[in-house]
């Protein structure tokens, strides 16, 4: 339960977010455009999700796979359009960014109004749980939560199905049946693996998927894992179906590269993607 | 079961999850899970379930969250078996 403290800060939080966004969200956007940003689809995934968002209003937990520091802004991008960024602040999501990450005074204070709950991985218990409980107190006022449930990005650059974090699991253990989930796969083109930024000029796919995990028959912890792991599940799945679309375009369907082969025209070399 | 036992039991189950394993042999009570060992945060969660399985015991969240050394999971583990 969080302390009625915490919750007036929190709430508090959302007010100068709310404020601050008529600057600081016009202001992300040019930087997305200045960095060369472009998102395949970007009208059919952000009409997508505003069809999603309007159907239930809330409470939302928005799973994505992560490779980059930028991906929630690049997600945030995708999903909601500046108009909507100042309109609509409540379905901007909330984001659990490492706090070691956010040394630098401005840095703090750009999270602070940008609807982010700075957390320690790794570090201290009741730390952690002050930070769930404020997650827990956001859900049920119908917020939406952005959460990388690999724990970190992803070293392998693929979604990770054997060392997750199972925190994810206990909003879903612990929530009630309100909670909807939505996956995002987020890719760049030149994305081989985990890094700080993405490129310059950088052309990202990203796939939306809204999933209702399988009730899970466990308990406690054991229920955490469980949820955590379908939804880890869900992400490796989407991982598959960016591949296969991936090698699609740069490739051709199996059946034109039969063709081509056929016709004794040149075939694509195997790719970065392809496997 | 005596606390020996238990210490033993969970240098055992820790082992999986210790990157160095030469840190497991000079552990004590007062060895930090994460700090000292330096096992994965998020695979404490899978050593106390390990915990479970091979006690037989439950172990829930608020208990979970109050686990930071050996010695805290050995007294958690004494309590629930006595």
């Amino acid at each position: 339960m969080l302390p009625f403290r915490a919750k007036a800060l929190l709430l508090l939080q959302i007010g100068l977010g709310r404020m601050a966004a008529f600057i600081l969200a016009p202001c992300y956007f040019a930087v997305i455009r200045l960095m060369g940003y472009r998102i395949r689809n970007l009208r059919a995934i952000r009409q997508a999700c505003r069809r999603e968002f309007q159907r239930h209003e809330g409470p939302w937990l928005i799973c994505a796979n992560h490779l980059t520091v930028a991906d929630s802004l690049i997600l945030s991008y995708a999903m909601l359009s500046l108009p909507a960024h100042l309109r609509l602040y409540r379905w901007i999501p909330w984001n659990l960014p490492e706090r070691n990450n956010f040394q630098n005074p401005f840095l703090v204070l750009l999270c602070y109004l940008s609807k982010c709950i700075p957390v320690q991985r790794g570090g201290p218990r009741e730390e952690t749980k002050r930070t769930l409980d404020k997650c827990t107190y956001l859900l049920s006022r119908r917020q939406r939560l952005l959460i990388f449930p690999e724990g970190g990005r992803s070293r392998t650059g693929r979604v990770d199905r054997e060392q997750f974090s199972y925190g994810v699991g206990r909003f879903l253990a612990d929530g009630g049946g309100d909670l909807q989930v939505m996956c995002l796969y987020l890719r760049g083109d030149k994305q081989s693996s985990y890094s700080l930024l993405p490129g310059f000029g950088e052309r990202f796919m990203v796939l939306m998927d809204v999933f209702k995990p399988e009730k899970s028959a466990l308990t406690g912890l054991r229920a955490q894992r469980d949820y955590a792991g379908q939804i880890i599940q869900r992400l490796a799945e989407m991982e598959e179906k960016y591949y296969d679309i991936y090698r699609q375009r740069h490739c051709g369907s199996d059946r034109s590269r039969q063709y081509r082969k056929e016709q004794g025209q040149p075939v694509s070399a195997a790719g970065l993607h392809q496997r | 079961m005596d606390e020996q036992k238990i210490f033993e039991a969970m240098i055992t189950i820790l082992k999986p999850y210790t990157k160095d394993a030469a840190l497991l042999e000079r552990a004590t009570k007062d060895t930090h899970i994460l700090n000292d060992l330096k096992v994965n945060s998020a695979r404490l969660v899978d050593v106390i379930i390990k915990c479970e399985d091979v006690f037989n015991i439950t172990v829930d969240d608020d208990e979970a969250d109050t686990i930071r050394t050996i010695g805290n999971a050995v007294e958690l583990i004494q309590a629930k078996l006595a």
